[in-house]
């Protein structure tokens, strides 16, 4: 027994000094790849270069003064006289105009002298310089220094050696000494530098703040969608799901061609100011109408057989106003756009204008994803009883072709992504086999005897199953289409002979995707009946995780280089990367604040019969605004940190100055801009830690 | 009517909590249910308005199948049964008022909610059910800076809100010192007799089940062990429905 135990002590040990060399030999290598090399720092001229871009770095170029120059002179004989009359060295005259005085007052070529200088500016820039009878000014560098100016002393003096120079055939004459020195002249002000970077820091402030505020919005829709705790209880029956999956597209054509239509007719109806009030009275009649046809369906008793006629018009009439309610806010917001050209206003014309070119823009996208989901809504309603009604074959057989209907329309739309770049191209076989998945493990229930309770046998044969299903789909997939071809040499499918449909252009590298979506989509709702139920919460959760973690993986300045690309070298660019990387970062760390939320009052709500929607304004939203607004905060606080430096990729902000400064050596200019992000970071994050601290 | 027909839970855990329940609970009974700690009372109370799906079995109010019925449906029926909490469930940094009209909410047009904007009506509403329950100075405060039971009668009030035939009580009293127990109770006992609504009522002591109820259901290990009323349990079927050891204690 105790052999045992200090055996198993002594293996613990020489285990412990294997992981140790181990460590070792990992850091060492470490050490070795970044290039540690300890000679380097040590070399003079690097410390001097440094020395010096610190010092000047640490020398702001805040301040600017204007210098005026005042002259003092003295006479000096060269070469004293043999006799030994040599003229008595001056004595400081007193009084408050800048003299000096050389010691000696006579002296031959390449002798030194002192010059001592009074009532000059003190801790100023002075300079000597040699007059010799021909008039010709000589600097004299100190001795001893390599500089022309040298700085005078606290108290306004000076005393400094100069070297006699030597100039021929002037023996026997008076030279003059002459000392220029600098007095400030008004008083000391802002330099230009400052004033340049305090316009690009105000720029990268509201950089910060745009990119964050524009954040805000599609982060926190997004978060509902990445919090597991509201989405895992969102069941669809199968049925329910893939008619409405499959009137997307019915309804995105409709939508596009009707709706699109009111929606510019919306916009234009807008923009002219002369029909304005007509149509805001038609258009809010419209929404009343439809505001009460709805209410009205919700206050009757319990029925269940409701009228979905009503119900279903109503959706569409919904889906009318609000097409035509963005459309003619859009169209009002260009117009005012127009309004103002000067003043303040100007700024909020321009800011309504853009968001109205935006509208007219989006109109048709809108007015598509709306009709899509109006139509596929109004259509499961409809579809609603008929499905309750469906059991057996027929539930399996409807199944089947809804299902080949819906894996064509998804894996047509993967497809289509999955042609723009050659590692896109993974997207189709991934989609094939998360829809191959299930089909092995439904056959196996379906044609091996089932026991009453699961076994764990059981469980791991369909496991194994499921993972046969995707596998052989990934390669399947992935063969049909030539992936290889794209991953290996980036060559993307062929766009030749196409089939032209109205609305869409099918290559046959789509077709063949959908195709194959049609066989495992049809096989897979066959075997699962209508009657099934999907886990679509679990589905757009873990969707929507993906793509914001897969976001969130991408520094902000990399997205910043591709948005350089597209809208050019500025600030807007700026704003589009930190924008998309908030939204990434945001909607991560608000999803979190919804898991952390107390579930009572969820329940409540919905046993009161509350829908989702009401549900999550009245029990969630009020438990998650003070978070939201702490982390809203705080990712302002990151967002200016990162816009100072997003300028070194072009995107605007302080940090496009503080690179240019750099490249040109102008390291005293450079510590302006320093020293203002440090300022404004500081505070900023003082003042986002005390508003966190208070609504926490 | 309420009517259970071979109610059966099975979590996914593969657990049992509910094993063939059968029950048939006619209009303005009050009807406590007791039990041990894990016997299932609170399943059966979920599963009647499904926010727990049964496994098997069906459950029929009134002529509709609680279970087979589509959201919209059950939306519809939810918003006919009340149910209260041991943990009062309400939305602690909103204000009383608006807690309780929040259980307008399945009448009202979700469009609305989504502007956060409630009907006139619906407020006096809510005033008249706090008011009921004698805390209308409250309104207008933090739920959380509310007492234990000041908040259960918030609870009640949101409840009330839903004009329910039907009101669902999990442990409603659990929480709460005796004294206030009794009050809770009593606003239950006055909506069973004044209002004519059925109450189901979950609860830890017999004495209150004695003191209020007109049929107590007794479940154990997730089967019906004793239904009739309470003047019928007496110290041997105590014991079965609470084990060998247990004592009965009063609560005043
Ligand atoms: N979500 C769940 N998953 C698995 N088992 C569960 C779940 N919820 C409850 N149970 C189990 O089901 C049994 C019955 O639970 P239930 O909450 O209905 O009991 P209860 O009678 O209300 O108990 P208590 O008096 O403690 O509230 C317990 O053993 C419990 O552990
Ligand atoms: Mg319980």
């Amino acid at each position: 027994m105790l052999n045992r135990l200090t055996s198993r002590g002594a293996r613990r040990r020489l285990l412990m000094v294997v992981a140790a060399a181990a460590v070792l030999i990992i850091f060492a290598y470490g050490w070795s790849v970044t290039d540690i090399n300890l000679n380097r720092p040590q070399e003079p001229l690097r410390q001097q270069n440094v020395g010096n871009a610190l010092r000047e770095l640490l020398s702001p170029n805040i301040f600017q003064q204007d210098y005026t120059i005042i002259n003092a002179t003295t006479p000096i004989l060269m070469d004293c006289p043999a006799d030994g009359s040599a003229p008595a060295p001056a004595e400081p005259t007193g009084g408050d105009e800048p003299h000096i005085v050389v010691i000696p007052a006579c002296a031959h070529s390449g002798e030194i002298v002192t010059v001592q200088g009074y009532n000059f500016y003190p801790d100023s820039l002075a300079r000597i310089n040699w007059i010799a009878t021909d008039g010709e000014r000589r600097i004299r560098q100190v001795v001893g220094t390599s500089n022309d100016n040298f700085v005078t002393n606290t108290d306004g003096t000076f005393t400094v050696e100069i070297e006699v120079p030597r100039i021929r055939g002037t023996s026997g004459q008076t030279h003059t000494v002459e000392a220029q020195g600098r007095f400030p002249a008004g008083l000391p002000r802002f330099s230009d530098t400052t004033g340049l970077v305090l316009e690009k820091m105000i720029e990268t402030i509201f950089l910060a703040l745009i990119a964050t505020s524009l954040s805000i919005l599609p982060s926190a829709i997004l978060s509902f969608f990445a919090a597991h705790n509201l989405m895992r209880p969102v069941r669809m029956s199968l049925g329910s799901l893939l008619v409405g999956f499959a009137l997307l597209p019915v309804g995105w054509l409709l939508g596009t061609e009707v709706l699109g239509r009111i929606g510019t007719l919306a916009v234009n109806l807008g923009k002219g100011a002369g029909f304005n009030l007509g149509a805001v009275g038609a258009l809010s009649s419209l929404f009343l109408f439809a505001a009460v046809t709805s209410s009205r369906a919700q206050a009757s008793n319990i029925s269940l057989n409701s009228d979905h006629l009503r119900e279903i018009a109503s959706k569409l009439l919904l889906a009318v106003v609000v097409v035509a309610t963005i459309g003619l806010l859009g169209g009002l917001g260009i117009l005012f756009g127009g309004l103002f050209t000067e003043g303040l206003l100007r700024y909020l014309s321009n800011f309504i204008g853009s968001l109205g070119q935006l509208v007219e823009l989006a109109i048709l996208p809108i007015a598509g994803i709306t009709g899509a989901f109006a139509v596929s809504s109004a259509g499961m309603s409809l579809a609603l009883n008929g499905l309750k009604k469906l059991h057996g074959a027929p539930a399996h057989l409807l199944g089947g072709v809804l299902g080949a209907i819906c894996g064509a329309i998804l894996m047509g739309m993967v497809a289509s992504i999955g042609m723009q770049a050659a590692w896109l191209g993974l997207l189709p076989p991934v989609a094939a086999a998360s829809l191959a998945s299930g089909i092995l493990p439904a056959l196996y229930r379906r044609f091996v005897p089932q026991p009453a309770r699961p076994t764990a046998a059981g469980r791991s044969i369909q496991t194994a199953l499921s993972w046969v299903g995707i596998i052989a789909a990934l390669v399947g997939t992935a063969a049909v289409l030539n992936v290889d071809r794209a991953v290996i040499a980036g060559t993307l499918p062929s766009t030749r002979s196409s089939v032209s449909l109205p609305g869409l252009t099918l290559y046959p590298y789509i077709t063949q995707a959908m195709l194959i979506g049609a066989v495992l989509g049809g096989l897979s709702a066959a075997l699962a009946g209508t009657k099934a139920t999907f886990p679509l919460g679990e589905i757009l959760y873990n969707t929507t995780r993906t793509i914001l973690n897969a976001l969130r993986s991408i520094e902000p300045l990399i997205m910043g280089l591709v948005f350089v690309i597209w809208v050019g070298i500025g600030p807007f660019a700026g704003v589009l990367a930190l924008t998309l990387h908030s939204i990434a970062s945001l909607g991560k760390l608000y999803s979190e604040q919804i898991e952390n939320i107390d579930s009572g009052p969820i329940e409540a709500l919905q046993s009161t019969g509350a829908n989702r929607l009401q549900t999550i304004m009245y029990a969630v939203v009020p438990q998650i605004i003070p978070p939201y607004i702490a982390f809203t905060m705080y990712r302002w606080d990151i967002n200016v940190r990162m816009s100072t430096i997003i300028g070194f990729v072009g995107g605007g902000g302080v940090g496009f100055l503080l690179q240019q400064q750099i490249n040109l050596l102008r390291y005293r200019d450079a510590g302006v801009a320093v020293l203002a992000i440090a300022i404004v970071v500081s505070v900023l994050d003082y003042a986002s830690a005390s508003i966190r601290e208070r609504v926490m | 009517m309420l009517i259970i027909e071979n109610l059966t839970k099975i979590y996914e855990n593969g657990f049992k909590a509910l094993s063939n329940i059968n029950l048939e609970i006619p209009e303005g009974q009050f009807v406590a249910i007791i039990g041990l700690s894990g016997s299932g009372k609170s399943t059966l109370l979920r599963c009647i308005n499904r926010l727990i799906d049964p496994t098997e079995g069906r459950i029929i109010w009134r002529g509709l199948d609680i279970t087979s019925a589509t959201d919209d449906e059950l939306r519809q029926i939810r918003r006919r049964i009340g149910m209260i909490f041991q943990q009062f469930n309400l939305v602690k940094r909103s204000s009383v008022i608006t807690n309780v009209m929040s259980g307008r909410l399945g009448y009202i047009n979700p469009l609305f909610s989504l502007v956060n904007y409630v009907p006139r009506v619906e407020h006096e509403r809510a005033l008249a059910a706090l008011e009921r329950v004698g805390i209308a100075e409250k309104a207008y405060q933090r739920a959380s800076s509310l007492s234990g039971g000041q908040q259960q009668r918030v609870g009640i009030a949101r409840a009330l809100m839903q004009n329910p035939e039907l009101m669902l009580a999990d442990e409603p009293v659990a929480s709460l010192d005796p004294a206030t127990s009794h009050s809770v109770m009593k606003y239950l006992e006055l909506l069973n007799k004044e209002d004519g609504i059925t109450i189901l009522c979950s609860l830890h002591f017999l004495s209150l089940a004695r003191a209020y109820a007109d049929r107590v259901i007794a479940l154990k290990d997730g089967r019906l062990e004793f239904d009739g009323p309470p003047e019928q349990i007496d110290n041997e079927r105590f014991r079965q429905i609470y084990g060998e050891d247990a004592v009965e204690v009063e609560i005043h």
